[in-house]
């Protein structure tokens, strides 16, 4: 594009950015209803006395998505429900920790399928934060399982002793001390044997 | 409306006063800040506004509520973090708050679309009910019906930013100043995307033949 046709480009989109001004103003001046489709929801002539040389075709098309994209509002429950999590969750940060927090938790990452060899849930992806810019374009969804990592603390360890208990168990039963002991299962080996 | 206000910003050798927008907003803030259960006078003013952002974005009822949820949770989890003093570039008029949120919106927006993968247009056809019948009128209605539903998917065929941007100035009523600051452009970029999108929807509106009926 040329300079010039840029420069003409920007002062047609300065051209149509003051008229959705004006319809944007007109439409706060009359306070038209909202969120009613099919019925005009701002003052769509407020806006035509001052321009002239906006193309027909972009007032039009403004004019019918100011009148065909309704703002929509979510259902009375969903609101509701949310405000309750909002008012739960501005209650909890009033307090110094949450329950267990002081606790003591291991993070162990597991593999989702798919993912390189090599590579770990937490190496491998930034977590999500809504207030770090996204970039919009598509990312792998592998990435999303590899968001969400898995946390274990106590079941490790009630685990561990299970199993350190059960070995130990067995442990001790294979020893014999006593010669009472090695006795009887000498005379156990024995019965199982032919005449 | 944004009240403009001197400013001297916070660098000591820095001495030349610019101007600063607190917004509208700026007392629901600084309650919020003090008792986090006054968020909720921030929530029910930008509850439907999120909300439908979130919907025109993603298509879906059920997915814009979790964006909704993700966005005012995360809003309210950061809200210390929030820095109203808009700069100079966002011109008058500019609510940090509310440019503050969106952009959170936008982040859990997109976030929410890769994980999904969903296309608003195919989702948004549905959204044709939300249309308040008149039982006086039921050719009007079909034909009311049929012009939004044309309208919803020709936005929903935009290039990502174009569409955001036509849903942020048409559905939300940001400014070209917010818009630029809720996605990190200049307002130029956004005047010329926005001009852009409406010539490709008129065009598009125009080649189903319903171009000038209203």
């Amino acid at each position: 594009m040329t300079l010039l046709g840029r420069d003409i480009a920007e002062v047609e989109a300065l051209v149509t950015d003051r008229y959705l001004d004006s319809l944007l103003a007109a439409g706060e001046t009359i306070g038209l209803v909202d969120a009613v489709p099919g019925r005009p929801r701002r003052g769509l002539t407020g806006g035509r006395r001052s321009v002239t040389a906006l193309d027909e075709a972009v007032r039009l098309a403004s004019a019918r998505l100011t009148r065909d994209l309704p703002r929509f509002h979510p259902s009375f429950r969903f609101e509701e429900r949310l405000a309750v999590r909002l008012a739960e969750a501005a209650a909890a940060m009033r307090l110094p920790a949450a329950a267990g927090a002081e606790g003591h938790a291991t993070v162990v990452p597991f593999q989702p399928a798919g993912l390189p060899d090599g590579a770990d849930a937490f190496t491998a992806f930034e977590p999500f934060d809504p207030l770090a810019d996204e970039p919009d374009d598509e990312r792998d969804d592998i990435a999303l399982l590899a968001n969400r990592p898995l946390l274990l603390g106590g079941a490790v360890a009630a685990s561990a002793i299970s199993l350190a208990g059960a070995a130990w168990v067995a442990w001790r039963r294979s020893r014999v001390r006593t010669p009472m002991g090695r006795a009887a299962r000498a005379a156990h080996a024995l019965r199982g044997r032919p005449a | 409306m944004a009240r403009p206000v001197f400013w001297r910003s916070g660098a000591a050798d820095d001495s030349a006063p610019r101007i600063a927008h607190l917004d509208h907003d700026r007392h629901l803030v600084e309650a919020a800040r003090r008792d986090p259960e006054r968020f909720e006078a921030l929530y029910r003013r930008y509850l439907a506004r999120v909300y439908s952002f979130a919907y025109y974005e993603l298509g879906d009822h059920h997915a814009a509520e979790d964006a909704t949820e993700r966005t005012f949770l995360a809003a309210l989890a950061n809200l210390h973090r929030f820095d109203e003093r808009a700069r100079p570039s966002d011109g008058d008029g500019a609510s940090t708050f509310k440019v503050w949120l969106f952009r959170i919106a936008r982040n859990v927006v997109a976030n929410e679309r890769r994980t999904a993968r969903r296309h608003p247009a195919a989702a948004l056809d549905d959204a044709t009910g939300a249309i308040i019948a008149d039982p006086l009128d039921v050719e009007g209605d079909a034909v009311r019906r049929d012009e939004a539903a044309a309208a919803w998917q020709a936005v929903g065929r935009l290039p990502g930013d174009r569409r955001r941007a036509v849903v942020l100035r048409f559905v939300d009523e940001l400014s070209t100043a917010e818009i630029a600051g809720v996605m990190g452009r200049s307002e130029g970029a956004v005047r010329v995307l926005i001009h852009r999108a409406l010539r490709t929807v008129a065009r598009d509106l125009g080649a189903r033949g319903r171009g000038g009926r209203r």
